[in-house]
């Protein structure tokens, strides 16, 4: 049947058990079979839900109330369960690490055919060759726990596709990632929907990252499709819709007053050279980066040759000088490895330098990579009290259980946990704290972040996001292998860079050290329109 | 990588977990590797003689070394430590049995806490025991790949297995979850006690089991049926292995039927200890040593 649609949905609604407000509501779109489609829209917005309906999670894993049609390959996810759409539907989750179920990467492979009772040789055969397409053949001997979380996710995929089944679906599988791995990850996917013919349908927080590969979007806000259109008409919906959903360089186009909004940085760099504006270096003048101020003052904290070596010998921080003044927003970048979760680690206490030394103007607050990790109790109020609830925006739901609370309000309650001290504290560090966030709530975590540096705290967030970083810091430090290799304003460092740069800056190849899009629509404005 | 799960696993879990390397138990068939690790626990529950438990103690430890999984050896008698303790501890406390009196106690809720030589003996004897049989497990979580384990079993109880085996997968797992809730626990400013941080990790655990069944779900789990046999034939260390695998389970059973190793300890301690207990044990560290012994034990490509 290869022209019938791959998804149908006829007017879904759909609501968890013991909820009020529906996941889904009204829900009625086609998808073709081949297509690549992104899903898009703000945390809650109902992405994750219809994805799980899409692979028969909801309802028959959920439970919960469902009223009109789904059908996936012309099954009926009322009538089938997950394991019969699982013929023809491929899942990836965002935690690489509970989707593995197999101690190693062959049997993780081999288990879905297993499932459909092919015999060993059709086994090995579809694990051979689902690993050779995937790019992890080098990887089939070898245990689960011992592979990076990219490669995890990889794996996760090949499990997912290993049947070759019509239709794969994402929820959001880079959150977990690091930029470099999320990047190829979408490629991957791309690649495979073209060769394979395979119907991807991608929740992604990350619009920039997957736009490029996508053929359709679909928006969703409370539940319904708010959007559905080609990935062009989706930015000008999006930039229209205030923006929220935008990628940066289409909001700089916009702000900018130009047209077409461009999907990438090729089509914005393109877009900018066909009205004239030629984005190379020199076209703007990069401001003078504001000198390093060196005041005599104390510091909130200061690292003074901090070294950290491990078991094997091998040093994770090589004599590491950082000193960060109070009410300094510091931005910790670089690659995975680097040394940055460390780091904040020793700031925080967690770890002794083998050699070295830090010191504290006062204490040190450290939010870790996952808020889920600090909740521990069965109601929110139970965790920092009603100070800390009410400055968390959690006020009116003091007896909700932590844990079913959403990714952006664990993460506000998180911070106030660590922040609820008698004392205000000197320093303030976060450990990748945007991961799988959305627009608003990051900029709500950037206004946090102003509002402690304004108290008088250091801030040192630890961050892939160059976007985020742009946004909130005042200085960017960048680690390579243990040692910090770059420290300046974020104009000098994010703007000249291929890897640490922001979109914005990419499309303008760095011209005038314009990181955001309000920026380089200023400065287009004001110095590239002759 | 996620940098933080890399913080965490550059510290050691403290289960032990099975690692593929390059030795006789690892290279064997799962089955015949988990029948030897048995057969040592077996011998273990059949005896309580300190010499023959000594012994067996002595053999997993030798195998584990051989077989380059000591640490995991150590770490697996570091998590029996306060078991082994709690049994040591309580026996005397709780049986009055016993000629030699060492302790004469008052009376708490009418009953007397007397605590006799042959109680404390015998709670000794049980440690060890307890010990020795979470050590030989301890041997089986290092050397037995748990997928292989899960495929042989699939054809008789594929569910019970394949819980088995996500049980297994899920145990490091959680150990690092643990580990982590534990690091947050320390950025709080006043630290929660350590059972509300291990509650948490429980109930954490349910939300991951709760994940985990949903990948599985998606996986046609529910449709799944029993696996085709895939055949594979002996290898030498296989066939080792095997063959002291069989051999340890013969000679404790029959040494057992045959009356050896006998302790009483109540009312007066008698142990037996003699050439047939030195027999016994001469016979069980000759087993162990099978499948690392001689030529045929080496790994590598065998010349043309």
């Amino acid at each position: 049947m290869p022209d019938q649609a791959i998804v149908v949905a006829d007017r879904l609604s759909y609501r968890y058990p013991e909820r009020d407000v529906y996941a889904l509501r009204d829900v009625t779109l086609e998808l073709a079979p081949g297509g690549f489609t992104l899903l898009a829209g703000e945390s809650g917005s109902g992405k994750s839900t219809l994805l799980r309906a899409l692979c028969g999670l909801v309802p028959h894993f959920h439970g919960g109330e469902v009223t009109g049609e789904l059908e996936v390959a012309g099954m009926s996810v009322r009538d089938h369960g997950p394991g019969e759409l699982a013929a023809v539907c491929g899942t990836v989750f965002q935690d690489p690490e509970t989707q593995v179920v197999m101690g190693g990467v062959r049997a993780e492979l081999s288990l879905p055919l297993e499932h459909r009772g092919e015999s060993p040789s059709a086994i090995a055969r579809g694990v051979e060759e689902v690993a050779l397409a995937l790019g992890i053949a080098g990887l089939l001997d070898r245990r689960t726990d011992t592979l990076s979380g990219g490669e995890l996710q990889r794996v996760a995929i090949a499990a997912a596709l290993v049947h070759r089944p019509a239709l794969l679906v994402l929820d959001e599988p880079t959150s977990q990632l690091d930029p470099v791995a999320g990047d190829e990850l979408i490629w991957l996917l791309r690649r495979l929907n073209e060769e394979w013919g395979t119907a991807v349908v991608i929740a992604e927080q990350r619009i920039d990252r997957c736009l490029p590969a996508a053929d359709r979007v679909l928006a969703m806000a409370d539940g319904a499709v708010v959007c559905d259109a080609s990935p062009r008409e989706y930015l000008d919906w999006a930039v229209a819709d205030g923006g929220n959903l935008a990628t940066p360089i289409a909001r700089l186009f916009s702000l900018a007053g130009l047209r077409p909004l461009p999907r990438s940085v090729k089509e914005a760099r393109d877009g900018l050279r066909a009205a004239g504006l030629t984005p190379d270096g020199g076209a703007g003048e990069t401001p003078a980066p504001p000198r390093r101020r060196e005041r005599r003052s104390a510091k909130a904290v200061e690292l003074r040759g901090v070294w950290h070596e491990i078991a094997n010998g091998r040093a994770i921080l090589r004599g590491i000088d950082l000193g960060v003044e109070p009410g300094e927003r510091i931005a910790l970048m670089g690659r995975n490895g680097a040394g940055k979760s460390t780091l904040l680690r020793h700031l925080k206490g967690l770890a002794a330098p083998t050699r070295g030394r830090i010191e504290s103007a006062g204490e040190i607050a450290l939010l870790l990579q996952n808020p889920g990790d600090y909740l521990i109790h069965e109601h929110a109020v139970d965790e920092a009290g009603a100070d800390a609830l009410s400055a968390a925006g959690l006020a009116d739901r003091p007896d909700a259980n932590p844990r079913d609370l959403s990714g952006g309000e664990r993460q506000r309650l998180a911070l106030e946990i660590v922040l609820a001290g008698d004392a205000p504290c000197a320093a303030v560090c976060l450990d990748e704290p945007t991961r799988g966030m959305d627009r608003v709530h990051k900029d709500a975590l950037a206004a946090r972040i102003e509002a402690l540096a304004a108290a008088g705290a250091a801030l040192i967030v630890a961050t892939h996001d160059t976007e985020f970083a742009a946004a909130f810091a005042d200085r960017i430090v960048l680690m390579g292998d243990g040692v910090v290799i770059a420290d300046g304003p974020p104009a000098e460092l994010l703007a000249g860079g291929w890897h640490f740069s922001t979109e914005v800056a990419r499309a303008l190849d760095g011209a005038g050290g314009a990181l955001m899009p309000e920026q380089g629509a200023k400065l287009i404005e004001r110095e590239l329109v002759r | 990588m996620r940098s933080a799960d890399r913080t965490a696993s550059r510290r050691e879990l403290p289960v032990p977990a099975y690692r593929p390397a390059a030795s006789p138990l690892h290279r064997a068939r799962a089955g015949a590797t988990a029948s030897l690790c048995l057969a040592l626990a077996l011998t273990c529950m059949l005896f309580e003689d300190p010499v023959v438990l000594a012994t067996a103690i002595g053999a997993v430890v030798a195998a584990g070394v051989m077989a380059g999984v000591g640490r995991e050896i150590k770490r697996a008698a570091l998590l029996s430590l306060p078991l082994v303790l709690l049994v040591a501890v309580i026996n005397p406390l709780v049986y009055r049995e016993g000629d030699t009196l060492l302790v004469r106690g008052g009376e708490i809720l009418g009953r007397r806490m007397d605590i006799t030589l042959e109680a404390l003996v015998a709670g000794g004897l049980a440690g060890l025991r307890v010990a020795a049989i979470v050590m030989a497990f301890g041997l089986f979580s290092a050397c037995v790949d748990p997928d292989e384990l899960l495929r042989l079993f699939r054809r008789f109880s594929y569910r019970s297995a394949l819980t088995g085996a996500l049980a297994t997968r899920l145990v490091p797992v959680l150990a690092r979850d643990a580990m982590r809730m534990g690091d947050a626990a320390r950025c709080r400013p006043a630290p929660p006690s350590r059972l509300a941080v291990a509650r948490a990790a429980l109930s954490g655990a349910l939300d991951r089991a709760v994940e985990v069944a949903a990948a599985l779900e998606v996986r046609g789990y529910s449709v799944g049926g029993r696996p085709e046999r895939a055949r594979r034939p002996w290898s030498r260390h296989d066939l080792r292995v095997a063959a002291a695998a069989v051999a340890v389970a013969v000679t404790a059973v029959a040494f057992k039927v045959a009356g050896v190793g006998s302790v009483a300890v109540y009312p007066r301690i008698e142990i037996a200890f003699g050439p047939p207990e030195l027999l016994l044990c001469a016979l069980l560290l000759a087993a162990v040593a099978l499948p690392f012994a001689g030529r045929g034990a080496r790994l590598g490509v065998a010349r043309a």
